[in-house]
C-alpha cells in the first residue's frame, strides 16, 4: 500500500457526456440524503456548436489540501494513499473548507441523518472515514467503504462511457495514456502486426 | 472524541499521511469514542473484505433502456442491499447512466404502490388481491357477454420479460380480441 | 425496414460500431437515450478517427460529440438523404457491384434523388448545401458507415418512409451485411425489441406470423389448443383477421360516436374496458383526448409498481383498479437487447409488499375467465409435462414455436449459461471464447438451431449462416415486373452449397434447391416451410448447405404494396412552411386505419396552421427519465436532477414574447389543447422551435392534479405531459404518432 502513488481522479472531458451516472451511483450507493450532491457533473456552453462540455467534479483529494490547511478544528486526515478524509465527528460545520475548496466539493446538509449539526460531508473515495471499517457507524456517517473491500470507487465503476476514471496517479496516466496511443490505431481484433506478418 | 486518534497518531506518523483508522488501530492500540472507551476490536477480515456477511451476488439486467446494461445485485437475506458493478459484463464493463446506477432505489422506492387499490365514489380504496380479481374478471366477463370481446383493450408493456410479452399476447388471443398493443408503437 | 429486407430489427451491435469508419445518426439522441452505448461510438471515434455526423432539429448531448452537425427542420429527414443519394450518384460513389447484384428498384430511387438538388434540399431542409455536401462527403467516402436512427425519425406521419429511406441510403453505399456498418435502430424501452418480436401488437401473431388463418391455425396447433375453439372465443372468424386497436389510438375505439370524433370500425362495439400492464399512457400523444376516454370506459385495470398517472389524468370515479406489480428484479426471464441478443435475468428478490408478478396476474385473471388450462398448456407440451415451471418452460415454448426470426436455439438451458459466462466474451465481436466457442454473447437472432452461434450481423455474407451468415431475406415474391428477385450470382454467403440467390425453403422445394435427398421418416415429419417446421428438419439441413432458411435474395428499395411505392417526402400535418405543403402534400384520409378513420389531408388542408402556430414543437427525453416517467420520477435521486417540467427555449424566441429564463410560459396546440411549463433557456434549440422533455405527468392544462395520487404515492417530480400539445398526426402505415414534427403557439404565463 505504501508503494501507491497518490489517489487520483481523472474525468476525460472528451468522453464525459453529461449522463449523470457518476454523480447517481454516488448518491445511491451511499444512500445521501437528497440535499447531498458529493459529485455533480457540470455542463457548459450548453448548445454551443464547438464549445459543450461537460466534466464531472467531486472532492480532487488534493495534495496539500486547502480543505484541510483552514480547517480550525482539524477534523481533515489525508491517509498514505492520499485520499483525504475527515472525522464528522470533530467537524464544527463552520464551512471555511467550502472557501478554500477549489471544486466546491463540501457539502452541507440541512437535515436527516448526515446533517444533524450541519456538518460537513464529502467525497470520501469510497473509503469510508474514521470509525471501524465497514462497520454501521462507518456506513452511517460515511456511506460504503469500496476501497477496503479491494473495490473501485462507485462513480467511476459505473461511468457509462469510461470517461471518469480513478485509481493510483500512475493507473490513471496509464489508461489515459493507452487511450490518446490508440488513436487511428483501429479497433484491435488480432494482435498488433498480425495481419501484416501472417495475412488476414 | 476527547483524546482523538488523529492527535494521537499525529505525534507518530505526521498529520498528512494518516493511514485508515480500522486498519491501524490494533497496531497502535488507539482507542475509538464509538466504541465507548473499550478497546477497539480490530475488524474482521471478512468484515474489510465484505460488508454484509453471507450475501450472494445475482446477475441480471438493467430494465432501463435496451442497450442491456448487465447489473450485479448483492442479496443478503432476501434483502437487496448494494447494487454491485457488472465491470465483466461484455456490453456495458459495469457502465451505467444514472437510470442504470439507481435501479436498487427503484426497486426499493418507498412510494411503491403496495396493496391493490380500487377507486370507489372518487375515494381510492384499500382491497384484497382476491376481492380485485374477482371483481374485474367479473366485469370482463359480463362486458364480453353484452358488448363481445372487442369491447376490451389490452396495453402490454416493453418492460415485460420476453415470457410476460409472449404470454399476453396469447392471454388477449384466448380472451378473443386483437385489441392489444404496447409501447413499440409510440 | 422489414419491407425492405426482411427483418425489422437492428441489424448489428453496439459493440460493433466500435468497427465504424463514419458514424451517422439521424434523430436519435444515444448520449443520453442510451449512454453506456454511446461508448461504443466514443471508441469508434477514438481508434478509427471515425467522425461523428448528427442530423437533428435540436443540438443535443450526441451533437455535442459530432464532428459534423446540421440542424435539419423536423420532419424532412426524407429530402435529406434524398439530398446525400443526390451527390452520392452524381460522383459514383455508391457501390454498383453491392446493388446489381443485392438490390431491386435502385433505379427508382436514382430518379427521384436527381430531382433533389442541394439547392432544393437547402430550402426544405434548413441546412446550407455547404453542410449538405460536407456530410455526405464525410459519410459517403469512408467505409464501412453505420447509420443510427430511433424515434426522431419514426414518429412522423411519414415515419414508415423515413425507416425505408435511410436503409436505402446504405444499401446505395454497400454498408449492409458488413462489420461496422448497417442500419442500426436504437429501441427505448429494456425489451421494446423483445416485447415487438413477442407481438404484443395488434397486427400479428408472435413472431410476426401475422393474423391470416394459416397463422391462427399454426399456433392454435402450437399451444395444444382447438382451433374452432380459440375461434369461438372471438366475436366472429373475421374479427381474428383484422388489425386491432393500437395504443397510439384506442382512445378513439372510446370515443367514436361523439360529435367530431373520428369514426371506426370494432365489431360493432365501443372500447369499454382497458386493461394495462406496465404501460405509462400518459406517453401518448392528445393527453385531452386519453383523458376523455379514460373518464367514458366502464373498467380501467392497471398494474404497475408504481402510480400509472392515467388514474391521476382521469376523473372516474368507481372500478378503477390499481394494482401492485413486481418489479423484472422481483421475477426471472430473458430479455431482449437492442440487437437482438437475449440475456437472462435472474430473481434478485421476492416480490415487495403485496406486488404480484405480471404472470401471476395473468394466471389469476385466466382462471377466472375460465381459459387457465388453454393458457398455459403450451408449457407442458414439449416434454410432455403434468406441471410447468415458469419461466423456463415459457422460454423453451416460444424457442420451439418461432421460427420466422429463428428462435430455436434460445433455449433457456442455453441463455442462462450465457448469462454465468457473461465474461467471456470478445468486447467488439462478442464472439465467446473458452467454453463460449462458438457462440455470440445473448444468441443474436436468428439463431436457427440449438447449437446455432446466433447471427451478430445481419445479411452478412462474408461469414457462413453456420456462423451467423445470411444473405437478405426472399419474402416478397421470385418475380416483380419481370425482375428476378433473389440475390444475383456470387452473392452468396461464405460456404453455401448454392453460390447464388435461393428461394425460401419449403417440403417441396427443399430436396431441388439444397440439392440432397430427404429420407422417407424425414419427409413424413417436415413441416411445410420453414416459419411452421417444428421438426426441425429445413433448419436442420439448411445449415449443413450453409444455407439460410428464408432464402437468400435480393433487399428492394421498391415497395410497390405501400402507398409510396419509393420513400417520397410529404410535408407533417401542420407544417410552418405553407408554400411547400402544396408541393409536397401529405396523404389521403385513410379510412379504417387499425379500426379508426384517421385524416391526413382533411387535418393538412383545414387551415393554413402554420399563421396560429408558428414554431416548431419537438419532444424528447431527458437522461434521467425514462418513457411515461413515473418510475424515475418516483427515484429522488433521478427526481432531483430535473424537478420540474420545463421547456427548452432560445433566448431569441424568449424575448419576443417577453419571457424571461424560469418564468412560466402557455404552449398552445393546434386541438386547443395547453400546457403551462417553465421557460429554460438554451441555444440548443433554434429561435422556430422549442424543446419539450416527454416524461412528465400530474399536471393537466394547468390544474395540478396531486389531489388524484392514492395517498403515500405522489412522484416525488410532477407537471405537465409534453403530449397534451403534442399534435394530431399518425404514420400512414404503423399509426406512430407524430410527435416529433407539430406546430404550437407560445405566451408568456
Amino acid at each position: 500500500m505504501s508503494s501507491f502513488a497518490r489517489m487520483k481522479f481523472y474525468c476525460d472531458e472528451k468522453r464525459c457526456i453529461d449522463c449523470d451516472g457518476c454523480s447517481v451511483a454516488c448518491d445511491e450507493a451511499h444512500e445521501l440524503p437528497v440535499g447531498i450532491s458529493r459529485r455533480k457533473v457540470i455542463l457548459l456552453n450548453e448548445g454551443i456548436e464547438g464549445k459543450e462540455f461537460s466534466t464531472s467534479v467531486a472532492c480532487m483529494h488534493c495534495t496539500d489540501a486547502p480543505c484541510e490547511q483552514v480547517c480550525p478544528v482539524n477534523c481533515f486526515y489525508i491517509r498514505e494513499d492520499g485520499i483525504v478524509l475527515h472525522d464528522k465527528n470533530i467537524c464544527i460545520g463552520c464551512g471555511y473548507c467550502l472557501y478554500a475548496c477549489p471544486f466546491g466539493a463540501p457539502q452541507f446538509p440541512t437535515d436527516g441523518a448526515f446533517g444533524t449539526r450541519g456538518v460537513m460531508d464529502k467525497c470520501t473515495m469510497c473509503a469510508g472515514g474514521p470509525e471501524p471499517t465497514n462497520s454501521d457507524a462507518e456506513r452511517k456517517l460515511y456511506g460504503q467503504n469500496r476501497i477496503a473491500e479491494g473495490k473501485v470507487p462507485a462513480c467511476a465503476a459505473m461511468c457509462s462511457t469510461k470517461a471518469l476514471i480513478v485509481g493510483d496517479a500512475q493507473s490513471v496516466s496509464k489508461i489515459y495514456r493507452e487511450r490518446v496511443a490508440s488513436v487511428g490505431h483501429g479497433v484491435q481484433s488480432a494482435p498488433y502486426g498480425w495481419s501484416k506478418a501472417y495475412g488476414k | 472524541m476527547q483524546n482523538t486518534t488523529q492527535k494521537a497518531l499525529s505525534t507518530r506518523i505526521g498529520r498528512r499521511s494518516f493511514l485508515k483508522m480500522a486498519a491501524v488501530a490494533s497496531a497502535f492500540g488507539a482507542t475509538s469514542a464509538f466504541a465507548s472507551g473499550n478497546v477497539t476490536r480490530a475488524a474482521t477480515k471478512e468484515e474489510v473484505k465484505n460488508p454484509f456477511p453471507g450475501s450472494k451476488l445475482v446477475k441480471t439486467i438493467c430494465t432501463s433502456c435496451s442497450v442491456g446494461c448487465g447489473v450485479i445485485a448483492e442479496v443478503q437475506n432476501g434483502v437487496w442491499v448494494r447494487q454491485e458493478v457488472a465491470q465483466d459484463h461484455p456490453v456495458s464493463l459495469g457502465g451505467h447512466c444514472c437510470k442504470g446506477a439507481d435501479m436498487i432505489d427503484m426497486v426499493r422506492s418507498e412510494i411503491r404502490n403496495k396493496h391493490p387499490m380500487v377507486k370507489e365514489n372518487g375515494e381510492w380504496k384499500r382491497i384484497s388481491w382476491d376481492s380485485a380479481l374477482d371483481r374485474i374478471s367479473k366485469k370482463l366477463e359480463d362486458l364480453r357477454k353484452t358488448s363481445g370481446p372487442d369491447s376490451t383493450m389490452f396495453l402490454g408493456s416493453a418492460k415485460f420479460n420476453n415470457e410476460q410479452a409472449y404470454y399476453f399476447r396469447k392471454f388477449a388471443a384466448m380472451y378473443g380480441t386483437n385489441n392489444i398493443d404496447h409501447q413499440a408503437r409510440i | 425496414m422489414a419491407n425492405t429486407w426482411g427483418y425489422g430489427a437492428m441489424t448489428n451491435s453496439l459493440n460493433d460500431i466500435q468497427n465504424a469508419k463514419a458514424i451517422i445518426i439521424f434523430g436519435a439522441n444515444p448520449a443520453v437515450n442510451h449512454p453506456v452505448g454511446f461508448r461504443h461510438l466514443l471508441v469508434a471515434k477514438e481508434r478509427n478517427n471515425a467522425q461523428i455526423i448528427v442530423v437533428d432539429p435540436r443540438f443535443t448531448r450526441t451533437a455535442a460529440h459530432a464532428d459534423l452537425y446540421a440542424q435539419i427542420r423536423p420532419g424532412t429527414d426524407i429530402a435529406f438523404m434524398y439530398g446525400m443519394l443526390n451527390i452520392i450518384f452524381k460522383n459514383g460513389w455508391e457501390n454498383k457491384e453491392f446493388i446489381n447484384d443485392r438490390v431491386y428498384g435502385m433505379d427508382d430511387i436514382r430518379k427521384e434523388a436527381a430531382k433533389w438538388t442541394p439547392e432544393r434540399v437547402s430550402d426544405v431542409t434548413g441546412v446550407s448545401t455547404q453542410k449538405l455536401i460536407q456530410i455526405t462527403n464525410a459519410y459517403a467516402r469512408q467505409t464501412p458507415g453505420t447509420l443510427l436512427w430511433a424515434m426522431g425519425l419514426t414518429q412522423h406521419t411519414i415515419g414508415s418512409s423515413n425507416t425505408r429511406i435511410a436503409p436505402i441510403l446504405q444499401l446505395a453505399l454497400g454498408n449492409m451485411g458488413v462489420e461496422g456498418g448497417g442500419c442500426n435502430i436504437l429501441r427505448g424501452h429494456d425489451n421494446v425489441q423483445g416485447a415487438t418480436d413477442m407481438c404484443c401488437l395488434s397486427h400479428t401473431l408472435p413472431g410476426y406470423y401475422g393474423l391470416s388463418d394459416g397463422s391462427w391455425k399454426y399456433f392454435a396447433k402450437s399451444w395444444g389448443v382447438d382451433y374452432n375453439w380459440l375461434k369461438g372465443r372471438f366475436k366472429a372468424k373475421e374479427w381474428m383477421n383484422k388489425k386491432g386497436f393500437t395504443l397510439a389510438r384506442w382512445y378513439a375505439g372510446v370515443l367514436a360516436g361523439k360529435a367530431g370524433e373520428d369514426k371506426i370500425h370494432n365489431a360493432g362495439t365501443n372500447l369499454k374496458a382497458l386493461v394495462v400492464l406496465g404501460n405509462g399512457i400518459t406517453s401518448i400523444d392528445q393527453q385531452a383526448k386519453v383523458k376523455e376516454a379514460l373518464d367514458n370506459l366502464e373498467l380501467i385495470v392497471i398494474a404497475d409498481p408504481f402510480v400509472n398517472e392515467a388514474v391521476v389524468l382521469t376523473d372516474k370515479k368507481d372500478d378503477v383498479f390499481l394494482l401492485p406489480a413486481a418489479s423484472q428484479f422481483e421475477t426471472s426471464g430473458c430479455v431482449t437487447a437492442t440487437n437482438r441478443s437475449a440475456q437472462w435475468r435472474s430473481q434478485v428478490i421476492e416480490p415487495l409488499y403485496e406486488s404480484k408478478t405480471d404472470q401471476d396476474l395473468m394466471f389469476e385473471l385466466a382462471k377466472r375467465l375460465g381459459f387457465y388450462k388453454e393458457f398455459t398448456k403450451g408449457m407442458l407440451m414439449k416434454e410432455n409435462k403434468k406441471s410447468f415451471k415458469w419461466p423456463e418452460d415459457a422460454t423453451d415454448e416460444f424457442a420451439r414455436i418461432i421460427k420466422t426470426i429463428g428462435f430455436t436455439g434460445w433455449t433457456s438451458k442455453r441463455l442462462k449459461n450465457h448469462q454465468k459466462n457473461w465474461d467471456k466474451f470478445d468486447h467488439v465481436s462478442l464472439m465467446g471464447y473458452g467454453p463460449m466457442k462458438g457462440e455470440y454473447y445473448g444468441l443474436p437472432w436468428p439463431c436457427w438451431t440449438e447449437t446455432h452461434s446466433g447471427s451478430p450481423v445481419l445479411y452478412d455474407i462474408n461469414r457462413s449462416v453456420k456462423e451467423g451468415g445470411m444473405g437478405f431475406r426472399n419474402r416478397f415474391g421470385l418475380m416483380h415486373d419481370g425482375v428476378d428477385l433473389l440475390a444475383g450470382k456470387g452473392s452468396a454467403p461464405k460456404d453455401s452449397a448454392n453460390p447464388d440467390g435461393y428461394p425460401e425453403i419449403t417440403a417441396k422445394n427443399i430436396e431441388k434447391v439444397l440439392g440432397i435427398t430427404l429420407s422417407a421418416s424425414e419427409k413424413k415429419r417436415i413441416g411445410k416451410n420453414w416459419k411452421v417446421d417444428t421438426s426441425n428438419i429445413i433448419a436442420q439441413k439448411c445449415m449443413e448447405r450453409g444455407m439460410a432458411p428464408y432464402g437468400n435474395a435480393k433487399a428492394r428499395a421498391n415497395v410497390w404494396t405501400f402507398p409510396d411505392r419509393i420513400p417520397m417526402h410529404r410535408e407533417p400535418l401542420h407544417s410552418p412552411r405553407q408554400d411547400l405543403v402544396k408541393e409536397y402534400p401529405t396523404y389521403k384520409d385513410k379510412p379504417n386505419h387499425y379500426r379508426v378513420d384517421t385524416r391526413y389531408a382533411s387535418e393538412q388542408d383545414k387551415e393554413d396552421w402554420s399563421k396560429k402556430f408558428p414554431i416548431n414543437l419537438i419532444t424528447g427525453r431527458l437522461v434521467n427519465m425514462n418513457g411515461a416517467g413515473v418510475e424515475t420520477r418516483s427515484s429522488k435521486y433521478l427526481a432531483k436532477l430535473s424537478p420540474e417540467m420545463f421547456c427548452d427555449i432560445n433566448p431569441g424566441l424568449a424575448a419576443n414574447h417577453d419571457i424571461k429564463n424560469g418564468d412560466m410560459m402557455w404552449i398552445h396546440s393546434p386541438s386547443d389543447t395547453k400546457i403551462k411549463v417553465k421557460a429554460r433557456f438554451t441555444y440548443s434549440v433554434a429561435e422556430d422551435r422549442v424543446f419539450l422533455p416527454m416524461h412528465f405527468a400530474g399536471y393537466f392544462q394547468g390544474e395540478d392534479r396531486s389531489a388524484h395520487y392514492p395517498k403515500g404515492h405522489k412522484p416525488y417530480a410532477v407537471g405537465e405531459s409534453a403530449n397534451t400539445v403534442t399534435n394530431y398526426g399518425y404514420d400512414i402505415v404503423t399509426q406512430l404518432p407524430e410527435t416529433k414534427g407539430g406546430l404550437c403557439r407560445i405566451e408568456k404565463a
